[in-house]
């Protein structure tokens, strides 16, 4: 298990490594490159000269890669075009809100997809399994801007009854009590937080049913009815512990997609998490930040990957890594 | 040759080892048969279908169903005066903010994202099959390196990486079609990369092969007549599920502004320009939103229904 670990390890820093080089050559060959947002016209030779320095782009692009690598090793991502801001000041203020919707989505997403998982599973072939069937069709295939729009629309701007993008108001209109704000906080996520679930709840509640249809149909389950156990006792005690197996490195994987889901919600919603400020920093050419959340995204990919390959023998003794 | 083989691939189940030569030759027929009844008894998955040849049949007979001639052009005359009108038999969608006929813009969106959604499919085909079976057929270091490639791909967050190459790559004017295309095709093979390398790998030391082989047939031969054929059926699966993937893609793409470019009409641009009206034309959200939901659900829907009807272990319900 240990050789098996410094091995998929090994592999995941080295494979960061070229995807650093990848990103980093692909941002600095993109037309026109830093030069074309850091300059001016009306800019004198002289200062261009002092800029191209400053940010070390007058070295050539195996020193400036081998320089910025250097500084990521310490833990410097460099400055940010924009406001000049530390890279890493800029992203650790957004974590917070990313976190917060992510782990209330992903809360919310879980609870139900068992729910639904099991339920379709149990009365396969039944009114309900076949709505929840359809609904994960639709989930699964909805464009999620556009399912965000349509909320917005009615639930925001018709009926009144949620903010229609933002984290917080209280900081404008004031809030008296720490109850007033975790209510402005609750109806700010409500939206953001159900669009991001439809994207997961489809996948999972599905793959939750196909495995436990399947170990539903195993002998032990049989043999648990034939003893005379309930069935709530064979359903949730038996069969869904083990149909979680599977379905708890499926989750793990997913949450590695925690980046790319969030552009498009946090962008709809204005939600101030790592994904809006994605979106930004590339309308405003803002490469130093694009590097650094390109391999953060790629990295939380790699490892969460890794992660749910370790979990899945962690937690099912047949499975044994060499 | 292939068909006398038992175990080799999707149809295992319906082939008998002791089927004689003139069986085998019948039971070629009789497999294409047993997968079409079975493809036809999923209702969801011919309703996909339907709804699909209907929308493909609709984008091409556009300018027909328009009224289109050479002088005028629905899609594309702007008319401010009657700018975000509503329904009615003249406009069958309303008008958008310029004038222009809505249900015929909708059409031409659909032939633009139809369009992407396929060429995309076949380049992302094209790249994953040459790669997986490279790997899967030669082995050792070209399999380890073109794997890690492939690893490489699966492990950016794919929104991250087209948002920034859509950014800077894609131009304005009629090239944006092209290079959308392009752009989606060359970062989708990955999954068809590893399924073409994992049926290769299932099919590679069989005896049929070794045969092949020994006859003297060249390498890329058979790969191309021997091998690739017994993997059609996960890769026909995988295809329709990439046209639908690439749909959403593209009209996420266009909807932020780094996708197909205007004066192109495709579904996501569309609700781009309307977003800002929908509270005085909320058609013009519908309209479009709904055209890409139905398109994907009924390329899904066939989706698993081709693999249902494919997979020799899938129980008659």
């Amino acid at each position: 298990m240990t050789a098996y670990l410094i091995r998929r390890l090994s592999q995941a820093i080295l494979l960061l490594l070229v995807l650093s080089i990848a990103f980093f050559l692909l941002v600095h060959a993109l037309p026109g490159g830093p030069q074309a947002v850091l300059f001016s016209p009306r800019m004198t030779a002289e200062t261009r000269a002092n800029l191209e320095h400053l940010y070390g782009l007058d070295q050539s692009l195996p020193v400036q890669y081998l320089l910025w690598f250097k500084n990521v090793l310490g833990g410097n991502f460099g400055n940010s075009f924009s406001d000049g801001q530390l890279v890493t000041t800029e992203i650790a203020g957004r974590i917070p809100p990313t976190l917060e919707l992510f782990g209330a989505a992903m809360s919310f997403t879980l609870v139900l997809a068992v729910l639904l998982g099991v339920l379709s599973a149990v009365r396969k072939y039944s009114l309900m399994d076949y709505m929840v069937t359809v609904l994960a069709y639709f989930g699964i295939s909805m464009p999620v801007f556009w399912f965000a729009l349509i909320l917005q629309e009615f639930i925001g701007v018709q009926l009144h009854l949620l903010p229609t993008s933002g984290r917080e108001t209280c900081s404008i209109y004031g809030c008296a009590t720490p109850f007033d704000v975790f209510v402005d906080g609750a109806q700010h996520l409500l939206m953001p937080m159900f669009v991001l679930s439809l994207l997961f709840l489809a996948g999972w509640s599905r793959y939750l049913r196909a495995s436990m249809i399947e170990v539903l149909n195993q002998d032990y389950v049989r043999t648990a009815r034939a003893k005379g156990l309930s069935p709530r006792t064979v359903i949730f005690r038996h069969a869904l512990r083990n149909a979680l197996i599977p379905f708890v490195t499926q989750v793990a994987i997913d949450v590695g997609l925690i980046f790319g889901g969030a552009v498009v919600t946090e962008t709809v919603f204005a939600w101030p998490g790592l994904g809006r400020l994605f979106y930004d920093a590339l309308s405003h050419r803002d490469f130093p930040i694009l590097e650094a959340l390109l391999l953060l995204g790629s990295a939380s990919v790699i490892f969460l990957n890794l992660f749910a390959d370790v979990l899945y023998s962690a937690i099912d003794p047949r499975i044994r890594y060499s | 040759m292939r068909l006398e083989q038992p175990g080799t691939g999707l149809f295992d189940a319906v082939v008998m080892p002791s089927d004689t030569e003139d069986a085998v030759l019948t039971k070629h027929r009789g497999m294409l048969q047993l997968i079409t009844s079975r493809f036809v008894k999923n209702r969801l998955a011919v309703v996909g279908m339907g709804v699909l040849l209907t929308m493909i049949l609709a984008a091409i007979l556009a300018p027909i169903l328009i009224g289109e001639t050479a002088q005028v052009h629905p899609a594309i005359d702007t008319h401010i005066t009657e700018a975000l009108q509503g329904a009615s038999f003249k406009h069958l969608l309303g008008t958008d903010d310029v004038g222009r006929d809505e249900f015929a813009r909708l059409l031409y969106g659909a032939r633009v994202s139809m369009l992407v959604g396929f060429v995309s499919m076949l380049v992302a085909l094209s790249v994953g099959i040459l790669l997986g079976s490279l790997a899967g057929y030669f082995g050792g270091i070209v399999d380890t390196l073109l794997m890690r490639v492939t690893d490489a791909f699966l492990a950016v967050p794919l929104y991250l990486i087209l948002f920034v190459i859509s950014a800077f790559f894609v131009a304005g004017g009629s090239d944006s079609i092209r290079q959308v295309i392009l752009i989606l095709g060359l970062f989708s093979w990955a999954n068809t990369a590893r399924i073409t390398r994992g049926e290769i790998l299932a099919l590679r030391e069989r005896e049929f092969i070794t045969a092949a082989r020994a006859q003297g047939v060249g390498n890329a031969r058979i790969i191309a007549r021997h091998i690739l054929p017994n993997a059609a059926g996960a890769l026909l699966v995988n295809a329709t599920l990439l046209v639908g993937g690439n749909i959403i893609t593209e009209s996420t793409l266009s909807f932020f502004g780094f996708g197909i470019q205007p004066p192109d009409a495709s579904w996501g641009n569309m609700l781009a320009s309307s977003r800002d009206y929908l509270t005085s034309a909320p058609l013009l959200v519908y309209a479009p939103g709904l055209a890409i939901l139905v398109a994907v659900v009924s390329f899904n829907l066939m989706g698993d229904g081709l693999r249902d009807a494919l997979d020799p272990n899938t129980t008659e319900r």
